[in-house]
């Protein structure tokens, strides 16, 4: 069989760039090694009748844009306002973080009228920062090395939209963005929880702690591009994009693994699938693990040998786990009791107990006292579970892929156990009320998603794998040194999290630079 | 500080002039009279012995070894018959010269590699996920080198072995003085000649049952000085003196393609994929820039030259490194990278990189030359190489 494109992946990023792709009139097949569609997007039925929504929470990050230029609201994709997060506080109320300003602002005046207008200040300041970023973070990376006028014009002009912040505002950010999340936190903020909690979500799949520099780039990547969520959550992400994929006339292939891309004369010839099936196509769009694809999908001596070095120097360890529970009656908290939350953030209270999480990954040990985001899905919708039950999506952090030992059945039961006893001290009782619990440690996300090191990112979130550096400098703008072999996963700029970006982008970069067959 | 190698407690008693070089961290002799010139005739009228061990030598071993060094060089390894020994350069990933060195293949999966810089991150990183190891052997195996006319007498008598059904570029076991040793015919003075490779512990045992044989054939220990006047006459290449090593390099005016080195020949496009495959066919598609070819002075020209000072010709009495201008008319087309008086050509033989252009057999160019501090140029023709080739080099 014949194809103009070959996606590689039925994820969030594979669905978006063959719907662009076919959209554009490319014959376009998408496979799929898992037997459904959504990779971490896709809803999980890890108890009868319980679904958690993915394993990505991270899901104020679509781009209104993205999902136009998809036609994604034709197809069924639906906003809701993002839900406001509870920073938890163990014999008392803990903060509730709305989005809406003047409800944080009350919320937080109550316990400090001077952090409260902080607040407000760095919401203000983040709202003057967001154009930018948010343009950086649609774009493909600028070429380190520009070739020409039009290269030039192109890495200029984020630095221009930079520029337009005004000299305040931008030598702020020049301060602050190499700084760690912990210091730049500390400055503004007087209340510990408050620092813990707001930090918390720079750090999500990263291998840093609080402490670790460089970590407020990370915060300010996600706070200005934190938007509305998705109805019904990533799982309807991913169904809009197969139905724009589909209605554009692309073929969606499960249970079809690839086993490896076909090299003819030097530039990609199709793939064939682990089946021994062989199909034809002179571009590959791989958005599945990016390092695995290089290294493994491609033969070795294909690329150049400075291409395979960087592949090889990429760093996806996985540094958290996934903890679904299916409880028989609602997750209620002791200091709010009677409220549904959705979003629950649990650490020890201070800034330095999240890093004393992140400290046990250094020493290839799980954290003993790990932070965890915990969603509730069934508040949203209720449908995820049977009558009156309850399914808790919690992202435990941190937990090494490789655990000194290894992730024995007692070493599972172990971390398992410290994140319970944590949730229960503020929800006391929640043990008592599961009926069924799930854990998938980085070396199950792996197996799982085939994310090397379960890293839910598929690239480490670093300095030095953002932006024109990601996944490595030799193939960070989708095209590869492999003619006809493109990336675009969120091993890609702008990936990670629940952000269909990349594949778009990957997508674009294809209709670049090939012509109509 | 350069350490001893495995034969220095003989090559010291012996090295009376004092006259040492770093050769790859060790101390190498450079002559071990106040002149080579005996040196140099033994390489070409009796034998020299020369301690080779400062080369750098890699043993890989496993079922994807000869995959690996395919992947890594520009020749097809996987058709070296067992036995054989192959002459090789490898590339960057843009096609450039890293270095050359020489492959031997010991058995099916087993070969023995030998390179003027260090390879084994090279032979790492172009192994990665095949099964194959790289032992860095440097340090392990001793090696001398035998060459000159009397080489094949003096090698045979000393290890009792046929050497006459070992061909040119061949390597086999052998024993000698009840060590086992592998015997290639390889050298690097375009002679007849040998390379002898032996365990360390063994190495002054070989060197004294080499002595011992060599005594009535007129055996000479030699040094580099000698050596590099040999090689100039065979035409070798040398790293770091005739090219660069492209990762060492940052101006791309010093880094070199095979086809500008006179090594396209080598190069096999039409199988698997290796390092520079790809910039080495683009680069195909249009003539390379430059060539390196064989220059020879115009004694007469050098003669009038000196006659107008009102003195006789004076060459270096050492093979020299100093790269001097190559013209065609005003307009410099090259550089010349090694030159030497020939002693047994009687000729003023020069290694230079010129434009293509000016690269065919008879071109007349011009080389600086600097007479009385004041730079005049001297006629110069491209001819073929090796300048020296005799045939007892290839003889069976």
């Amino acid at each position: 069989m014949r194809y103009d494109v070959i996606v590689l992946g039925a994820g969030q990023n594979g669905l978006a760039a063959a719907a662009r792709l076919a959209g554009a009139g490319r014959r376009v097949v998408v496979l799929e090694r898992r037997d459904e569609i959504g990779g971490l997007c896709a809803a999980r039925e890890f108890h009868p009748g319980h679904r958690a929504p993915g394993v990505l929470h991270d899901e104020g990050l679509v781009d209104p844009a993205v999902a136009g230029r998809l036609g994604l609201e034709r197809h069924g994709l639906a906003w809701r306002a993002a839900p406001p997060v509870l920073l938890a506080e163990e014999g008392g109320p803990g903060i509730l973080l709305a989005v809406e300003p003047e409800a944080a602002a009350a919320e937080l005046g109550r316990r400090s009228p001077a952090d409260a207008a902080a607040l407000g200040e760095l919401r203000a300041w983040l709202a003057r920062l967001a154009p930018a970023v948010r343009r950086l973070l649609a774009e493909p990376p600028p070429k380190l090395a520009p070739a020409g006028w039009g290269d030039l014009w192109r890495l200029a002009r984020p630095a221009l939209a930079l520029r337009r912040l005004g000299r305040a505002d931008l030598t702020e950010l020049l301060r602050v963005a190499p700084m760690c999340v912990a210091d730049f936190l500390n400055e503004r903020f007087a209340t510990a929880l408050l620092v813990e909690g707001l930090a918390a979500p720079a750090l999500s799949g990263t291998w840093a702690g609080p402490w670790s520099a460089g970590t407020t780039t990370f915060w300010l990547l996600a706070e200005c591009a934190a938007g509305r969520f998705v109805e019904g959550g990533p799982p309807a992400l991913a169904a809009a994009l197969a139905r724009a994929a589909q209605a554009a006339g692309a073929e969606i292939r499960t249970g079809a693994g690839v086993a490896r891309i076909r090299v003819e004369g030097g530039r990609v010839a199709g793939v064939v699938l682990a089946s021994g099936e062989a199909l034809d196509a002179p571009v590959v769009v791989a958005t599945c693990d990016p390092k695995r694809t290089l290294l493994e999908l491609v033969a070795p001596g294909v690329l150049p040998l400075g291409v395979e070095e960087e592949a090889r120097r990429i760093r996806s360890r996985g540094t958290a786990a996934t903890i679904h529970l299916a409880l028989d009656g609602p997750l209620e908290l002791a200091g709010r009791p009677g409220e549904r939350l959705e979003a629950i953030r649990i650490g020890g209270g201070h800034v330095d107990d999240l890093e004393r999480a992140f400290d046990a990954i250094k020493y290839r040990a799980a954290s003993s006292s790990p932070h965890l985001e915990v969603r509730v899905p069934t508040v949203a919708d209720p449908a995820l579970a049977p009558a009156g039950h309850e399914v808790v999506s919690i992202l435990a952090s941190f937990a090494p892929y490789e655990l000194a030992g290894g992730w024995t059945e007692a070493a599972r039961a172990r971390f398992l156990d410290s994140a319970l006893a944590r949730l229960e001290r503020h929800a006391p009782g929640v043990r008592s009320r599961i009926v069924a619990a799930e854990l998938l440690v980085p070396p199950d996300l792996e197996a799982a998603f085939g994310a090397t090191g379960g890293q839910l990112h598929q690239v480490e979130p670093a300095l030095d794998q953002l932006f024109a550096l990601r996944p490595c400098p030799g193939a960070a703008r989708y095209a590869t040194a492999l003619a006809g072999l493109f990336l675009g996963g969120a091993g890609s700029h702008p990936g990670g999290g629940v952000r269909p970006t990349p594949g778009l982008l990957a997508a674009d970069a294809v209709l670049a630079g090939s012509t109509r067959p | 500080m350069p350490i001893p190698s495995p034969f220095h407690e003989r090559t010291r008693a012996l090295c009376t002039s004092y006259r040492w070089k770093d050769w790859a961290g060790y101390a190498a002799v450079c002559s071990y009279d106040t002149s080579h010139d005996r040196e140099y005739f033994a390489f070409r009228e009796s034998a020299g012995l020369l301690d080779v061990s400062p080369l750098y030598k890699y043993e890989i071993h496993g079922p994807d070894a000869a995959a690996l060094l395919s992947r890594m060089v520009v020749r097809d390894v996987g058709k070296l018959e067992i036995g054989r020994v192959a002459y090789v350069c490898w590339c960057d990933d843009r096609g450039k010269v890293v270095d050359d060195g020489t492959i031997a293949r010991l058995g099916e999966d087993s070969f023995r590699m030998t390179a003027a810089d260090p390879t084994y991150h090279w032979l790492l990183a172009v192994g990665r996920g095949l099964r194959a190891t790289v032992e860095d052997s440097s340090a392990r195996l001793a090696a001398l080198a035998l060459q000159g006319p009397r080489s094949r007498a003096i090698l045979g008598e000393a290890t009792g072995a046929d050497l006459d059904g070992l061909k040119y570029f061949r390597i086999t076991r052998a024993r000698l003085d009840g060590l086992e040793v592998w015997v290639s015919r390889t050298g690097y003075t375009g002679d007849l000649g040998y390379e002898v490779w032996v365990e360390r512990d063994g190495a002054l045992a070989v060197w004294d049952a080499l002595v011992a044989a060599g005594r009535r054939h007129g055996l000479e220990p030699a040094g580099l000085d000698a050596l590099d006047v040999a090689r100039i006459e065979a035409g070798f290449l040398l790293l770091g003196v005739d090219y660069y090593s492209a990762p060492k390099v940052v101006l791309e005016s010093r880094k070199s393609t095979p086809d500008e080195l006179g090594l396209g020949w080598m190069v096999d496009l039409e199988r698997g994929p290796f390092v520079g495959r790809a910039a080495i066919a683009a680069e195909r598609a249009r003539p390379p820039a430059w060539s390196f070819v064989g220059l020879e002075v115009s004694w007469q020209a050098l003669e009038a030259l000196y006659e107008s000072y009102g003195l006789p010709p004076a060459l270096p009495a050492t093979a020299r490194r100093d790269g001097l201008p190559v013209y065609a008319g005003e307009t410099q087309v090259g550089k010349a990278t090694s030159h030497t008086w020939s002693p047994i050509l009687k000729k003023y033989l020069v290694l230079a990189t010129v434009e293509a252009s000016r690269a065919a057999r008879g071109t007349v160019l011009e080389l600086e030359h600097t007479v009385e501090f004041e730079r005049r140029r001297v006629a110069a023709t491209v001819v073929a190489t090796p300048f020296f080739d005799p045939e007892r080099k290839r003889r069976p």
